[in-house]
C-alpha cells in the first residue's frame, strides 16, 4: 500500500531503454520514499542513472518496472495529458539550464506554470511570486527580460519559476552545475530555505558533495542501483 | 485545441517577440489576398463586359419557325412505285419562315414559373429607308417597345424622342444611323420593303447604345408596322427571350427545343468561341487563385516551421512544466490563425485601394466618349471569401508545424542540454 503520506513513493521501479533489439538497462529495483518538506540530494557518477531517475519521479518518463506513486497516487499508467496535468499541478521542475521563455518578463516567467493552470493575474498570487522573487533579491527586475540577468539571477528566477504551483514536490537537476561557486551557493541556499519555509520537498540530483552533505538526506546511486540511503544529521 | 489564457498571451508574445517573422508572414498572406481578390474583380469585371457586349442588345434564346427541310415526293408517295420522279430543291423565301400562334407562346412564356425576364416577339427583315434622293438598307424590327426594352434597353439611352410610347407610323434609330443619313427628330422617310409594300414614317425616337448593330443600321417601329412592311400579316419571325443567368441559356434552350415547335437557338450557341475563352480565362484565374493560396499557406508553414525549430527547447521546457500536446499545439494554430487574419486586415483595404486606383483610370474612345478601362465592381462576397480562404489556409498550414511542437519529447530537450 503507498503511503499517502509520502509527496513520492517508488517501489522496486527499474527502467531499460531499448533500442530496436538493443536493450540497455539503466536503473534496476529503485524504492524509497520522500516527504513533504524535505530536502534530498541523489548522487552518483556520471551515467549512474541519476538523471534518469529524476524524469522518471518527474513524470518525463515511464519506468519500465514498478510502481510510482505521487501523494498516494500511482502514476505510471497515467495517459499522457493526465501525466502533464500532474507535472503541472504538484511538480516543480530546475534545470541546468535556466530555459527561461524569452519573449516574457521576469514575473511573467515566474507566474507561467500558473497561467497554465488557468491562474491569470490573481492579486494574491501574483503578490505571492513578487515577494518571492523580493526574497531571491530579485524585486527590482520584475519587469526586466531574461537576457537582461546574470546566470545566477536567471537561475533564481527558474527556482522561484518551479514553486509558482505550489507543489508538492521541486526535482532540480544539477541546479548549480552551470553556475559560479557564489552563484551556486546563492541558489542552493534559497532552496534550502524554500524548503524548510514551504513545506515543499526537493530533490536535487548533483556532483557536488559539498551541496549533498548539506541537505537532509542523500540517496546515493551506483550503476543504477541505490548504494546507500542515508539522512545527513544537517537538519 | 484548448484555447486558454496561457495558449492564447504565449502565441501573441511569439508573434510579438518575433516582429519580424511576423510581419513578413503578414506580408505573404497580404499579398494572396489581394491577388486573389485583384485577379478575380479584373478577370471578373473582363467577362461582364465581353458578355454584356456580345449579349447586350441580343436575345439570350431566340426562338424561330423551324426550318423547312424539302422532302422529295417520292417520299411520300408508294416507295415501290416505279414512277420516276425529277426535281430541285429549293430554298423557300425567308419571309415564309414565320411563327403564326406567337400570342399563344408570348402568353405562355409570360408566365412566371416560365421564369423569363423579357419576352419580345419580333418581325425582322431588310428594306430600303428614302428621304429626297438618299437611299439606305437598313435592318427593320418590328416590336412591341414595352417588351423589347427588356431585350435590348433602348429606352434609357434615348437622345431624343420616345420609344416606349412610339406610336404606329413613328421608328426609332440610331445616332449614327440618323447623323450619316441626315435625318432628326419628326423628319419624314420613307420605307420600301421586300415585296415593295411603303409605309411613310416619322423619326420618333432617336438613341445609342453603345452596341454598333443597333446604333448603325436598325429602325425600330411598332410590331404592326414591320409586319405591314416586311409582308408578314400577322405572324413574327421571332421570339427573343431574355434570362436572369446568361450561363443557363444553353440548357434552357435545350428545354425549349424539346417541347416547342421552334427552332431554338442560345447566345452560347451563337458564340461558341466566346464562352470557351470565356472558360478556360476562368479555369486559368482559378488556376492562379489557387496558387496564390498555395503560396500563402507555404509561407505560413514555413515560417511557423521555423518557429517551431527555434522554440524547440522552450516548448520541451513548457511540456516538462505541464503543458500538455494539445496546449503547445493550439499556440501555433493560434499563431497561423492571427498571422493569417493580419494578413487579411492589411490585404482587404490595400486590394480595395488598388482597384478603386484602377477604377478612376478612364480612356477616351474614337467616339469621344471617356470609359473605364478596367471594368470594377467591388463585391463584398469576394472580400469576405478571400479572407475566409487565407483564415482557413492559414489554420491548415499551422496544423502540421503544431503537430510537430505538440510531438516534442521533453526528455530529449532535456538530456541535449
Amino acid at each position: 500500500m503507498p503511503d499517502p503520506k509520502a509527496v513520492i513513493e517508488l517501489q522496486g521501479v527499474g527502467k531499460t531503454y531499448v533500442s530496436g533489439e538493443t536493450s540497455t538497462p539503466v536503473l534496476f529495483d529503485i524504492s524509497f520514499k520522500i516527504m513533504p518538506g524535505e530536502f534530498v540530494a541523489i548522487v552518483g557518477g556520471s551515467g549512474s542513472g541519476k538523471t534518469t531517475l529524476l524524469n522518471l519521479m518527474g513524470l518525463l518518463d515511464r519506468p519500465t518496472v514498478g510502481a510510482l506513486c505521487i501523494q498516494g497516487r500511482p502514476v505510471q499508467e497515467l495517459e499522457e495529458e493526465e501525466r502533464a496535468v500532474v507535472r503541472r499541478d504538484r511538480v516543480g521542475f530546475i534545470f541546468q539550464f535556466h530555459y527561461l521563455l524569452p519573449e516574457f518578463t521576469v514575473i511573467e516567467n515566474a507566474l507561467m506554470p500558473s497561467r497554465m493552470r488557468g491562474v491569470r493575474w490573481e492579486r494574491t498570487h501574483t503578490s505571492r511570486m513578487t515577494q518571492l522573487l523580493e526574497t531571491v533579491g530579485l524585486g527590482d527586475k520584475l519587469k526586466s527580460r531574461p537576457s537582461q540577468l546574470s546566470g545566477g539571477q536567471q537561475q533564481r528566477v527558474a527556482v522561484v519559476r518551479a514553486l509558482a504551483n505550489e507543489p508538492a514536490l521541486v526535482l532540480a537537476d544539477e541546479p548549480t552545475g552551470n553556475l559560479d561557486s557564489k552563484s551556486g551557493r546563492v541558489v542552493f541556499d534559497l532552496m534550502r530555505k524554500l524548503a524548510r519555509e514551504t513545506g515543499t520537498a526537493f530533490v536535487m540530483v548533483t556532483h557536488d558533495d559539498n551541496f549533498a552533505l548539506e541537505t537532509d538526506r542523500v540517496i546515493r546511486i551506483k550503476d543504477g542501483r541505490i548504494l546507500a540511503d542515508a539522512p545527513t544529521g544537517s537538519r | 485545441m484548448r484555447i486558454t489564457y496561457f495558449t492564447t498571451s504565449v502565441a501573441l508574445r511569439h508573434l510579438r517577440y518575433g516582429v519580424g517573422q511576423s510581419l513578413l508572414t503578414i506580408g505573404v498572406v497580404a499579398i494572396s489576398v489581394l491577388l486573389i481578390i485583384y485577379l478575380q474583380t479584373i478577370i471578373g469585371g473582363l467577362q461582364t463586359r465581353l458578355i454584356r457586349n456580345t449579349t447586350g442588345a441580343i436575345p439570350h434564346i431566340t426562338l424561330e419557325s423551324p426550318e423547312r427541310v424539302p422532302i422529295a415526293a417520292w417520299r411520300l408517295t408508294n416507295k415501290d412505285s416505279t414512277q420516276l420522279y425529277v426535281g430541285e430543291t429549293v430554298n423557300l423565301p425567308k419571309a415564309q419562315e414565320r411563327i403564326e400562334d406567337w400570342r399563344l407562346w408570348v402568353g405562355a412564356l409570360d408566365a412566371p414559373e416560365a421564369d423569363y425576364v423579357a419576352v419580345s416577339p419580333v418581325v425582322a427583315g431588310t428594306a430600303f429607308m428614302f428621304r429626297g434622293a438618299r437611299r439606305q438598307t437598313v435592318r427593320i424590327q418590328g416590336v412591341i417597345p414595352e417588351r423589347h426594352n427588356g431585350i435590348v434597353d433602348i429606352e434609357s439611352n434615348l437622345e431624343g424622342g420616345r420609344f416606349l410610347q412610339l406610336a404606329s407610323g413613328e421608328v426609332a434609330m440610331g445616332r449614327k444611323l440618323a447623323r450619316d443619313f441626315g435625318v432628326k427628330l419628326r423628319d419624314k422617310i420613307r420605307l420600301v420593303g421586300p415585296q415593295g409594300q411603303t409605309l411613310s414614317v416619322t423619326v420618333g425616337g432617336i438613341f445609342e447604345t453603345g452596341f454598333g448593330p443597333v446604333d448603325d443600321g436598325t429602325l425600330f417601329m411598332m410590331l404592326r408596322d414591320g409586319q405591314s412592311l416586311l409582308g408578314y400579316g400577322t405572324a413574327v419571325s421571332t421570339i427573343g427571350l431574355k434570362l436572369a443567368d446568361i450561363y443557363e441559356a444553353e440548357t434552357r434552350a435545350a428545354d425549349l427545343a424539346a417541347r416547342a415547335p421552334f427552332k431554338v437557338r442560345s447566345w452560347i450557341g451563337d458564340n461558341p468561341n466566346l464562352f470557351r475563352n470565356l472558360q478556360s480565362q476562368s479555369q486559368t484565374s482559378n488556376l492562379i487563385l489557387v496558387m496564390a493560396v498555395i503560396a500563402a499557406g507555404f509561407g505560413i508553414a514555413s515560417i511557423l516551421i521555423m518557429s517551431v525549430t527555434g522554440k524547440y527547447r522552450e516548448i520541451g521546457i513548457l511540456k516538462a512544466m505541464g503543458a500538455t500536446p494539445q496546449e503547445i499545439q493550439t499556440i501555433f494554430v493560434i499563431e497561423g490563425f492571427l498571422l493569417a487574419i493580419l494578413g487579411c486586415i492589411v490585404g482587404v483595404p490595400l486590394s480595395i485601394g488598388l482597384l478603386q486606383a484602377l477604377a478612376s483610370v478612364r480612356s477616351v474612345g474614337p467616339d469621344g466618349r471617356s470609359t473605364q478601362i478596367f471594368e470594377i465592381e467591388i463585391d463584398p462576397t469576394l472580400l469576405l471569401t478571400a479572407s475566409l480562404i487565407a483564415i482557413t489556409t492559414g489554420a491548415i498550414a499551422a496544423f502540421f508545424p503544431a503537430r510537430r511542437a505538440g510531438s516534442v519529447d521533453p526528455m530529449q530537450v532535456i538530456r541535449g542540454a
